[in-house]
This record gives C-alpha cells, structure tokens and sequence, in this order.
C-alpha cells in the first residue's frame, strides 16, 4: 500500500515537472508589461540589482500617480548573469508571459543577443546601459546610454583640449567589449603629439592585482581608464604604495560608483579622479540628487548601492512613459492588450520625431531644471554630457 | 530475454526518436512553444556533451576538466565557416542552409578532433589529477587565445558573429545529431574496441599485458570525444546570434562533467537522463525565481547538488539507498529483495 | 631596475599564491581530493575579517592608538582564521566525510555544490557590491633601498609565507599528528590498522588548510583590498596550478610552483603586448612542465604495480 502511493507521489512529481515548463508568471490583466534581462547574481549583479530598483521605483510612482490613463505597468526582470547564452532562453520567455515592451538588457553583450531576438518579433527596447555600438543596430533598438565610441570621441577630445604636452597613459581591460571599444575610439581621435608618448598597459578577467602595470604607467602624469570602477579602485589603492607621477585620473561612465564602495576611503587617493558621464552620482541638488535620495529611501544603500545604471534605468522607464503619453495625444490607441509590434511602432514613431524630447536625471541638469534628452534615428541618445571631478587633488 | 536485451541497446534512440516525432508533431499543430524548441536545443547540445564526455571519464577513466575547451574550438572555427559561407553565398535557400551546417560540422568536428589529439598526448604520460588540470589548461588557453583574436578574425572580445538556424526547427536537426552521437559512441562501447577502453580503465597495467595498445585506445577516446564535443559546439554557434568564448570557460566544463558524474560513471542513459533533468531545473530556476529571488536560485542549485551527489554516492547510506529506490519502486513486486540489491550492486560497480 | 621591481612584485604576489597552494597541497595530500571550495574559504576569510574589524574598532574606541589599532587587527586575522578553521571542518563533515570510501569524483563534484553555495550565501548576506577592506593598522609603507621601492608588506607576505611553509614542513615530520598525517597521504586502510584516527587527521588537516586560506586571504587584500563574493575564486584556481606545478602534496613543492607562478604572471603583465595572454602563458607552462616532469617538480613519482 505505501508502495503505491510513493509511486503515485513518484508520477505525480513528474508530470508536476512537466507541468512547470508549461506554465510561466502570466501577465496579469491591464497592465503594460515591461521585461527586461540583466545580471542578478554573479560578478556584475551590482549593475542588474540597480537597474531593477531603480526601474521598480519609476513604476512603482507612475502607477501610484494613476498610471497611463488608468493603465498600470508591470516590471518583469530575469536574470542573465551577464551571460548571452541565457538571453535567448529568459527573452522567449517573457514575450511568452506578455512582454510589450522592453528595457533590452542590463549589460552590452547579452545585449548584442537580444537586439536580434527582438528584431525579428519586433519588440521596441531602449536599453540603460549597453553601451556597445552595435546594440541599437536595429531599428526597434535605443540607448539611454552613450555609446562607447561616443564615450571614447568625447574623452578624446577633451583630452585635445585639456591635456595638451601632458605624458597620458591608458589603462584598460583587454578581454572587455566596453573597455576595448573605448579605448580604440579614444586612440583614434586622440592627437598626434600624444601618440609618440602613449603608454599603455592591461589586464584581463578578474585580475586584481595590478603592480606591473603600475610600473608601466608611473611616469604618466593622466591615466585615462576606461574600466568599471572595482578595478580601478584597486588599481588606484595600489597606485599609492609606489612612487607615481600620476595626476589625474580620468574615466568613463564605468567610473561611476567609486566613492561609494563600502569600506574606500577616496580620500587616501591623492591624485584627481575626473570622470565623464551621464550621471553624477554624487549630486547634492537638482534632479539628480532627489532620485539618489528617493532610491537610499527604498533601498538598502550598502547592499544594493546605486550607480548611473540605475539612474538611466529611471529614466528608460519614464521615457517610455512620456512617449506612450504622447502617443495617446496623438490619438494612437494604447492599451492593455496593444501588441508589442504596435507598441514598437508606435514607440518608434515617437521616439523618432524631431519634436519628442524627454526631461530627465540622466545627461546634464541645470540647476533644478531636468536635462534634455532625444534619440537620433539610429538609436542612439542626444544629450549633454557631463564632466565631473569625483574627487579634487590631495593638497 | 534475448530480445529484451537487444531492445534494451536501443531504448536510447527508440526515446529520443519518439520524443523527436512527439515535438515534430506539436510543432506543426502548433502548439510547442518557442521556449521549450530553444530548451530542447540546449537539452541536445547538452546530452551530446555529456555522452562524448562520459567515454573519457566513464569509460576510459580519466578526469577532463577541458570539455568546454573542445566545444569552443568547434563554436569558434565552425561558426566561423558557417558566417563566411552564409555572407558569401546568401541565407535565403533552406537546402544551402542545410549545406553550410554541414561543412560547418566537418571543419568543427575535424579542428576539435586535432585538439583532441593534443591533449591525448600527454595523457598517456600523466595520471589522474595531473591529467586533470592540463586538461583544464589547455581549455583556458583556447577560451583566452580566442578572446584576444582581432575583431576582424575572430571577433575579439566583442565576440564572433554566427548564422542563428530557424529557432522553431533546428532542434530537430540537435536532436538527429544526438542520435549520430549515441550510435557511434555506443556502438564503439560494446564493441571489441569498448571493452579494450574498459579494461584500460579498470586496470591499465593488466591491459598492457593481455596485449591491449593503450595508446591506440587512449587516444581514439580523446579524438571521438573531441570531436563530438566539437560539433556541439557547431550547433551550439548556430543557436546564438554571437558567440564569445567567455562562456567556455572551466566553469563550463565542470557544469558539464557535473551531469555526468550525476548520471552515473559509465552510463550513458544515466547522462542522457541527468543532462535534461539538469538543464530543465536551471531554467525553470531561472523563470521562476525573477527578481530578489534570484540569488537563490544558486544555493537551491547547490544543495541539491550536493543532496543528490551523497545520496547517490555515500556508502554510509547503501542500506537507505536500497530502502528507498526507485528502480525497487516501479520493479515487479516480485522480484525479491536480494534482486533489486543485487542491481543496485552492479550499478554501483 | 625595473626588471628588479618586477620581480619583487612577483615575489610577493608569488608568496600569497604559496600560502595557498600550501592549503591546497595539504588537503590534497592527505584527502586526495581537489578541494575546488579552498577559493571560496579564502573568501569567507576576507568577509570575516571585513566583519570583525568595525566591531573591534567600536569595541576599542576609547584605547585607539597605533599599537591597539595593530593589535586589533592580528585579532581580526585570528577571529578570521578560527571561523575559516571550523567552516573548513564543517564542510568536510557535512559534504565530504559521507563519501569518505566512494569515487573521488564525487567529492569533486560535492567540492562543487559547496563553492557555488559559499558565494551565492556570501551574495545574500553581504550583496554584490565591492567591499574596501582597509586593515589601516598594517599598512607599513615602503623601504627604498637605492632606486628600489619595496613595501613592507611585500616582505613580510614573503617571510610569511616561507615561515609557514618550514613550520609545516616541520609539523609534518616530527609532530605526532605530522607523522599520522604523512601515514594516512600514504596508505589509508594500513594507517588504520595502526590505531591513527583516520578521520581525526582529515578533520584536522581540512583545519590547517582553511586557516591558512584566510591568513592569505589577508595577504591578498593587504595587496588588493576590495573584494566581492567571487574574489576567491581566481587566487584559488591559480593556487591549484602553483600546487600541481610543484608536485601536488609535496610542501616546498607549492612553495616552490606559488612564486614560480607570482613572478611569471608579473613579468607577462608588464608587457602590455603579451598581458592579455597572461592566463595562457601561466598554463601552457604548466602544460610543458607537465610532459617534462609528469608529477610536478617536488612530486613522488608512483610507480604503479598490478
């Protein structure tokens, strides 16, 4: 008798398992689903918790100020690990569970899988933070972000400007799309009168310890690092335990975040770090400054401190928002039930106006004013960057 | 009960062909989701890595920890065939399609063959561990050699562009090659060639002296397994639309020697059966735990992992095991106790 | 001169990777087992000193001076060293002593389930933001001899590190335990017969080798202080190939393959044509070294028998 029931347990558990792969979290009734993928656990989850905070909250005010004409959002993030073999599996099934529309992915190569899976379903995205060139390839694909050959022009040519006779030194990670594409713009548009000086030095995967580089880099008076800031917090800790010559720091959006490592002290720093970015984590006012305050409000600052992935995350989310807004204006019908593909052209159309622009956190502020953002036609955004010192240089 | 045994050698294929068939049919009514075809693909690419794995470290007992290393050979060169084929000749015609995967299949399987050659060199000198840890090193050379490449050659760490196959349909191609898998793996198994691996597993030295050569064999286990690891990662190239060798790294190749272990050394339906079960709970993890949830999903993983591996290995825990087994449970009750224990027995051996 | 500082660096980097590979080969001597979750103790240490800082410096704040300071920290390094210790003998408990007699492979992939379960706990308890962890009080700073500028800390890894090693070595040939241990590495069944308590001493050794991940772990962070819930992982799989490069089980062996390792990789970083090969460099040598000496430098060779 009890050997029939455990067999009975045994089938039932079966087909339990069966079951499962057949039902997914469906989507609940009027809302507007958005889905998205990122990096939840594993070595880059910092970004993904952020961005799905972030996002979490820009719904979460939306839907509490009445949503769109009564309509609610839905936020529906998997995660990826940062790795583009899980895109395909998580991307098919959040259009099987409704998504309509997307924030693409967290990171920029799972991202380089998704702007094809999405291509062919047509599914609009505008993606926080893959920075990569290719990402908006398409034309249902958008950034929030700059581009990385955006990023390394525009550090380039400050560079010009600014560091004129100055010995400059890169320093970069060589097995990373994000570091590398940077730095190949940024050596492009670089100057001649540096090239004979450059030097340069790298490192790959979870390296942390980085005294040979330093070696090669210490008679360089600017360090431009296009690297996430883990690494170049070593490298800069590091730094100072041998005699250097380096003045100044300079990094790319991948900086941002440095001084709020738990534990850092940036202070014991004595060199410059300078940055240039879409967001200025560090903001005490403006528009910046209350979301870092409405985001420590929520959410627990030292296990899931916020950096510019999340800000532009917010600023995805109400993006979409505003250009649904519009849309409804423009007497397009948006509802519950609009399939993606209409959402993609109807998202399109106004993202590709001339006469759409959204206010945002993310890009440059003035004062309490939000900052402008458009998109250009290929996907890409237009707005001001800004240049911040993160830190000053130690007397 | 000869027949019994000789249907038993085929209730491999006879499974896989029906489930084929089964999802063949769903497909054409429609009715299978675009999310199972993707997870069946991977449920094929995995079953086939874990059965070419099983022949090195079940049947010819060596420990490979560089099984990703093979399968990033066959992704990165195959794939790299197939993108050059597909720029040139077009990717309109479903019969060139089919074509260039199969061109692509040969250069794959063939450069992870040689590999595979590679490292059956010193694996007739090294033992067990030693064994072991060059594997692992030859595939961290691979993945990092492939990760540095020129954007032009093999696309660097951006990663190298590849065909993606019709995403409803190329798992029924997977799962034909699972098929070619089983047959040749199993056949050299249970021929004479099988069993001289086997006796070079249980003892080398006594299968030197009954004039076995162990070179011969040792590397014919590395090549095939090689090359069949190769031509998954081919397949494994065709269901991305980018392939970067990040991915293969040893991580990989432990999740791989992972379901094998699970399956049980030296059998292959035990792989079979652990690599859709292992594939199927990392994805329904990952669909169902979204969110904050998401970092249990790895402590879930983990402990089951390592529930299942006691269970299924701990001598303390034989007279549980024969208590509570599964096979006793869907056994004919008449069968009597010393049976099923005597089963249990030679499974274990 | 910078050839000189290279190798220093090397050194140094070479001593914390010795003091690992030391865990490493102990374990795999005696257990004959790969230990693959020996990275991630070394990150449990890291968290655990990151822990138990703050709470001393509260405790301490009225007497804080260089010295308490100093003090407070050899504290966190032992508090760090006796959690890893009796982690290290919880694990072998739970998921390596029940298959204590079953295939190896099964306490490989046991070894596994283990590591995945320390990060992914580490994830939910700390998050998976980088962690600073500033040990302030033992920050020496740098000795300059003519062009040349060591930190101080570079040294003492490096006396450290050879300390341990010849108290080991030590340990292993005169203690009683020592002896019970070289007997159990060389027949399990026999050491038995002889009245050595054969789990007592894997129980023991498992100890050691946990122990000394988290006095390395403090090394490491010493050099590079910010840490995540997969930090251990890279110093523990390059200690492996330091243990197999010197022979695994063989004590000066791992010494000897740690720094071999630490000096390769400094001097492959400092050439940025070659840096990103860093990796392949370190294991093709390993590969070569391997057909030339198949049981490392320092290993046994076994002869098999029928």
């Amino acid at each position: 008798m009890k050997k029939t029931i455990c067999k009975i347990l045994a089938v039932l558990m079966c087909f339990a398992m069966v079951g499962a792969a057949f039902v997914g979290c469906k989507k609940s009734d009027d809302v507007i689903k958005i889905g998205l993928t990122g990096p939840l656990t594993g070595g880059a989850s910092i970004y993904g918790i952020a961005v799905k905070n972030s996002a979490q909250l820009a719904v979460d005010e939306i839907n509490e100020a009445g949503g769109l004409n009564g309509i609610k959002f839905e936020l529906d993030m998997r995660d990826d690990e940062h790795k583009p073999e899980n895109v395909e599996n998580l991307y098919t099934a959040l259009v099987e569970d409704g998504m309509q529309v997307s924030l693409g992915t967290v990171t920029t190569k799972p991202g380089l899988e998704f702007k094809n899976l999405s291509k062919e379903d047509n599914i609009f995205f505008l993606t926080p933070s893959a920075t990569g060139d290719a990402v908006p390839e398409f034309s249902n694909g958008y950034q929030m972000c700059f581009a990385d050959s955006n990023q390394g022009t525009a550090a380039a040519e400050f560079f010009n400007d600014n560091y004129e006779g100055k010995k400059i030194g890169i320093f970069y990670k060589a097995d990373d799309e994000y570091s590398t594409g940077i730095t190949k713009n940024f050596k492009d548009a670089l100057d001649a009168s540096f090239s004979a000086d450059l030097k340069e030095a790298n490192f790959t995967g979870e390296a942390s310890t980085f005294d040979s580089q330093i070696q090669t880099l210490k008679d360089c008076e600017v360090v431009f690092m296009p690297i996430y800031y883990t690494p170049a917090s070593q490298f800069m800790t590091q730094a100072t335990k041998v005699e250097n010559k380096i003045v100044t720091y300079y990094g790319c959006d991948g900086f941002d975040g440095i001084d709020a490592i738990e534990g850092f002290d940036i202070t014991t720093i004595p060199q410059e770090i300078s940055m240039l970015s879409h967001f200025n984590s560090t903001a005490k006012e403006g528009p910046a400054a209350d979301f870092i305050k409405k985001y420590n409000d929520k959410y627990d600052e030292e296990k899931e401190p916020l950096n510019q992935f999340g800000a532009a995350a917010y600023d995805c989310v109400y993006a979409i928002y505003e250009a649904l807004k519009v849309a409804v204006e423009n007497g397009e019908e948006v509802d519950a039930d609009t399939s993606a593909s209409d959402m993609c052209e109807i998202l399109k159309k106004v993202f590709n106006s001339d006469t759409f622009e959204f206010r945002g956190i993310t890009g440059k502020c003035e004062g309490d004013e939000k900052s402008h953002i458009s998109w250009s036609e290929d996907g890409t955004v237009v707005k001001e960057a800004i240049k911040y010192i993160v830190k000053e240089k130690n007397a | 009960m000869k027949k019994f045994t000789s249907l038993k050698n085929y209730i491999s294929y006879i499974v896989i062909g029906l489930v084929t068939v089964i999802c063949v049919i769903l497909s054409l009514s429609g009715v299978l989701k675009a999310s199972t075809a993707i997870l069946l693909e991977e449920i094929a690419i995995k079953i086939m890595l874990a059965v070419s794995l099983s022949l090195v470290v079940g049947f010819l007992g060596e420990l490979s920890l560089g099984h990703a290393g093979f399968m990033c050979v066959g992704a990165y060169l195959g794939g790299k065939v197939a993108y050059v084929l597909t720029q040139q000749l077009g990717e309109d015609d479903p019969i060139l399609n089919i074509v260039i995967l199969v061109i692509a299949l040969v250069v794959g399987g063939i450069c992870a063959g040689i590999c595979g050659f590679l490292i059956g060199l010193p694996a007739l000198r090294l033992r067990g561990d030693y064994l072991a840890i060059t594997t692992l090193a030859f595939g961290e050379i691979v993945r990092t050699i492939f990760l540095n490449t020129s954007e032009e050659s093999f696309g660097g760490p951006i990663g190298l562009p590849t065909p993606r196959f019709n995403k409803e349909w190329f798992y029924v191609i997977c799962f034909i090659m699972v098929l070619i898998t089983l047959f040749v793996i199993q056949n050299l198994i249970r021929s004479k060639h099988g069993r001289a691996i086997k006796a070079i597993r249980d003892n080398e030295i006594a299968a030197r002296a009954t004039g076995i050569n162990v070179t011969r064999y040792k590397l014919i286990g590395f090549i095939l397994s090689a090359v069949f690891a190769g031509l998954a990662g081919v397949l494994y190239s065709y269901t991305k639309f980018n392939v970067s060798s990040q991915i293969f790294d040893y991580n990989y190749s432990i999740e791989i020697l992972v379901i094998v272990v699970l399956g049980g050394m030296g059998n292959i339906g035990g792989s079979i059966i652990s690599a859709v079960l292992v594939t199927f709970l990392n994805r329904e993890l990952a669909n169902i735990l979204t969110g904050n949830l998401a970092v249990l999903k790895d402590i879930i993983y983990a402990v089951i992992l390592i529930g299942i591996v006691i269970y299924r290995n701990a001598p303390g825990l034989k007279n549980f095991r024969e208590k509570y087994n599964l096979k006793k449970l869907f056994s004919k009750k008449k069968k009597t106790a010393e049976v099923t224990s005597d089963t249990v027995a030679k499974e274990e051996n | 001169m910078e050839f000189l500082t290279t190798f220093v660096n090397g050194l140094s980097l070479g001593g914390i990777y010795a003091m690992i590979a030391l865990g490493y080969t102990m374990v795999y001597g005696i257990a004959k087992m790969l230990n693959f979750a020996h990275g991630d103790i070394i990150m449990v240490g890291g968290y655990t000193v990151h822990t138990v800082l703050p709470f001393l410096a509260i405790l301490l704040s009225g007497v804080y001076n260089p010295t308490v300071a100093i003090i407070s920290s050899i504290i966190a390094i032992i508090a760090a060293m006796v959690f890893c210790m009796m982690l290290g003998i919880v694990v072998e408990k739970v998921a390596y002593k029940p298959l204590r007699g079953a295939s190896p492979l099964a306490v490989l992939i046991t070894a596994i389930g283990v590591s995945y379960l320390l990060q992914s706990l580490a994830q939910m308890i700390f998050g998976s933001a980088p962690k600073h962890v500033n040990i302030k009080a033992l920050d020496f700073g740098i000795l300059k001899i003519g062009g040349l500028a060591i930190g101080y800390n570079t040294i003492i890894t490096l006396v450290c590190s050879i300390l341990v090693m010849i108290a080991l070595s030590l340990f292993v040939k005169f203690s009683k335990t020592g002896r019970a241990m070289v007997a159990v590495s060389e027949d399990k069944g026999a050491a038995q017969l002889m009245g050595i308590n054969v789990n007592r001493i894997i129980m023991i050794t498992f100890a050691i080798g946990s122990a000394l991940a988290a006095l390395a772990s403090v090394f490491f962070l010493l050099k590079a202080p910010t840490m995540t819930p997969t930090f251990g992982s890279l110093p523990g799989i390059k200690a492996f190939t330091a243990a197999v490069i010197g022979g695994i089980g063989s004590i000066p062996g791992a010494m000897i393959g740690g720094i071999l390792l630490g000096v390769i990789e400094c001097f492959a970083q400092a050439v940025p044509a070659i840096s990103p090969y860093t990796d392949a460099i370190e294991f093709s040598i390993l590969i070569i070294l391997l057909l030339v000496k198949p049981s490392g430098l320092l290993g046994k060779m076994r002869r098999e028998k029928v």
